[in-house]
């Protein structure tokens, strides 16, 4: 990935102004009980009794959690008959992998550093 | 959810050499940033990542423990950054290969699914969306030094 420095100030103020209306990804998967139900989500869809009987939380807290993960973009609902089915979207996850990118890139410039300053060192 | 970044390098100097360029504090301090680093298990240090303006960042703080030093093939020590970038491990490996090294280097740790308390998430400016702000002003200005 190669972000111009525009670009990257771009994606940082979006991200400074999205997050109190609507959760971020970061803080949709900050919790354990949501991070579960992802992971219960990547194996199949599933119905909010499906999920609850995961968690030893009330419904309506399963609910809650999966207010927060709808609202992330993480997950979406769709109508299955009379249930609703939940299913997990792994493309919105990529603003943590580019989190994680950033760092590469980060290494790459100070090891990438570290290689001109020993061949400097060694011309001496 | 974890994530461990690994690069291997080959370099044509010999491994003292790089061992010392990531030991000695002034050697680092030119490749890396101003630090107040010492080669043995159990000192504690800092990296003084600078400002910059431009960006609105106003410098970051890392500090680290030296945890394993063994000259001149491995040097490992934490890296805690805030947020999900706390305890992170960054190691060299340092192996012979014909006259030169190569550099095996990590940074594990990373806890992509932080389990942040309810605190830190008040605000935009907090956990991770703040790391983030936070290292995309270092790379933006690593990125505006090389122009």
């Amino acid at each position: 990935m190669h972000l111009t420095r525009k670009q990257l100030l771009t994606y940082i103020a979006g991200m400074v102004v999205t997050p109190n209306r609507e959760p971020d990804v970061f803080t949709a998967i900050s919790h354990p009980a949501r991070r579960r139900m992802l992971d219960l989500l990547a194996e199949a869809d599933r119905s909010v009794n499906a999920m609850a009987g995961h968690f030893k939380m009330s419904r309506p807290a399963v609910s809650q959690h999966l207010r927060v993960l709808l609202d992330s973009g993480l997950v979406t609902e769709k109508r299955h008959g009379r249930e609703r089915h939940y299913h997990f979207v792994p493309e919105r996850l990529t603003p943590v992998r580019e989190w994680i990118a950033l760092y590469e890139r980060f290494w790459d410039d100070r090891l990438q550093r570290l290689q001109k300053l020993l061949s400097k060192k060694s011309e001496k | 959810m974890t994530n461990t970044i690994r690069r291997e390098i080959l370099i044509p100097q010999p491994r003292e050499q790089v061992w010392r360029a990531i030991t000695d504090s002034a050697t680092l301090a030119e490749w890396m940033f101003p630090n107040d680093f010492e080669p043995r298990v159990g000192h504690r240090f800092t990296f003084r990542v600078p400002g910059n303006p431009k960006a609105n960042f106003d410098g970051l703080t890392v500090r680290c423990e030296v945890l394993e030093c063994e000259p001149p093939s491995q040097l490992v020590f934490s890296w805690s950054a805030g947020g999900p970038v706390e305890n992170t491990q960054v190691s060299f490996r340092l192996e012979p290969d014909g006259e030169g090294t190569r550099i095996l280097f990590e940074h594990s740790g990373f806890d992509i699914s932080h389990p942040f308390g309810k605190q830190a998430f008040k605000g935009a400016e907090y956990g991770w969306a703040r790391m983030f702000k936070q290292l995309a002003a270092v790379v933006a200005g690593l990125a505006a030094d090389r122009n």
